[in-house]
């Protein structure tokens, strides 16, 4: 990442061919939509590019990439609330065209219980569980990325791992 | 035997995912242990809190689609070209000339290699994941209502019924019309002209997707062979590399020579189609 911020971008492609599947991963699990997902990972991407002056090499590339991974998705969460706001009509009338299009598209490789379990959980258990049982996220990195502590995140990932298990076995 | 206190039950759910996996600190490792043999509903937990686990660890991941990777080059490429004359014009202290020189060919070189490789990774694992799923059904009312009869889809999927269809639904349109198919079915006409025609490369690549789910029908092969030499988008080349190497077609042998020798492929293209090539002779 060094090399990138000193304008090598070339240097960007083994960084992307790293990490853009993990990120897609991880923003297909936030937003339970592939295609959306694809789109945020473009968008993280670019942003790397952007604000790659700001990176600072002391930092983990992981964790500075995950950072701005949850800020994209956080903008796109606010830009979907913001349009739901302004124009109710507007989105249903073109929500109901893509939903025709989502609607095989989303999370299109596994329509098993986990996944379905897993979709219910809120966002912010989901976000967790993600980061450490598919991201291989430890508990110190998850606190770090979440603002907490070490423990805090083993304590919030203990319970969402307990809500998990409820809808899971639900029936 | 007494029933354990519900308050003791109460702790146990917040230690039980730790005690699972073995994180717990010894003492309260022990308190669990004591536990668990008077309380059933504990034991439950600890069983489904494995057989979740177990889960967790076997859930495979979201591949994305090559597209994902077409358009972060095409992003990147974009991103160097303004870098360029901005290197050259405002002349920073650092001789400015060795940058730009050192990205081209060298670096170049070795990256359009490691992009080879693991477009081929991607490509192959997007096959193979899809590959899974393709045999399965889609939801009963999503087939009936998206799928029309192939004459309503070539004049939807060209617009020559007055209405244009943007790419998107383009590729929905294609992507259901495969599910179920018969022998002989017009369908396989209407997408191998899909293929060739369609002027969105993410349209094209949903036709040679949906064609390789109905490659039982020989005009399949066919038109995948001949479909190479009209292709241009580098995703378009390599999926329909990928996809007659793994049916084994062998006559596409000469195109995939004529396509390693384009000079306005991509080099990731070309080192595909000799890659192709040594597979298939
Ligand atoms: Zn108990």
């Amino acid at each position: 990442m060094a090399a990138v911020k000193a304008d090598d971008l070339d240097q960007l492609v083994p960084l992307f061919e790293r990490y853009h599947g993990p990120l897609f991963n991880y923003l297909t699990r936030l937003t339970n939509d592939r295609e959306t997902s694809e789109d945020l990972t473009q968008t993280v991407f670019e942003r790397i590019l952007k604000y790659r002056s700001s990176y600072q090499p002391t930092q983990p590339f992981k964790a500075w990439v995950y950072q701005m991974a949850r800020n994209v998705h956080a903008d796109h969460w606010h830009r979907k609330e913001k349009l739901r706001a302004a124009d109710v009509d507007e989105v249903e009338r073109t929500g109901g065209l893509r939903g025709a299009a989502f609607s095989q598209m989303r999370v299109s490789n596994h329509h098993d219980d986990l996944h379905e379990a897993l979709a219910l959980l809120p966002t912010p258990q989901r976000e967790i569980l993600v980061l450490n049982r598919f991201q291989g996220f430890g508990y110190e990195e998850i606190g770090k990325l979440l603002g907490c502590t070490a423990e805090a995140a083993r304590v919030k990932a203990h319970r969402a791992l307990q809500a998990l298990r409820k809808i899971y076995f639900a029936n | 035997m007494k029933t354990p206190e519900p308050t003791a039950c109460h702790e146990m759910e917040a230690l039980l995912p730790a005690y699972v996996e073995h994180s717990l600190p010894a003492a309260e490792a022990e308190r669990v242990a004591a536990h668990l043999p008077t309380c059933p509903g504990c034991q439950l937990q600890v069983t489904q809190l494995r057989a979740l686990s177990d889960d967790l660890d076997a859930a495979l991941p979201e591949v994305p689609r090559t597209a994902l990777r077409a358009n972060f080059i095409a992003m990147l490429e974009q991103q160097k070209a303004q870098l360029k004359p901005e290197a050259t014009f405002a002349a920073p202290p650092a001789p400015p000339e060795a940058k730009v020189v050192s990205m081209w060919p060298t670096a170049l070189a070795n990256n359009w290699l490691r992009i080879a490789a693991s477009i081929v990774l991607i490509a192959a694992g997007v096959l193979l994941g899809r590959n899974l799923h393709w045999g399965a059904q889609p939801p009963a009312d999503l087939a009936a209502n998206t799928r029309p009869a192939h004459a309503e889809l070539a004049q939807a999927l060209t617009g020559s019924n007055g209405n244009t269809v943007s790419a998107s639904d383009r590729i929905q349109l294609v992507t259901n019309s495969s599910r179920q198919n018969e022998p002989g079915d017009p369908t396989v006409q209407v997408l191998i002209n899909t293929l060739n025609f369609d002027p969105n490369p993410n349209v094209r690549l949903a036709a040679c997707e949906a064609l390789y789910r109905l490659r039982d029908d020989s005009r399949v092969r066919e038109a995948l062979v001949h479909s190479l030499p009209i292709q241009t988008d580098p995703n378009v080349q390599i999926t329909l590399i990928d996809m007659l190497v793994s049916m084994r077609v062998r006559r596409a042998v000469p195109q995939l020579e004529r396509l390693a020798k384009r000079p306005d492929a991509l080099p990731v293209v070309r080192a595909q189609a000799e890659a192709g090539i040594g597979k298939l002779i």
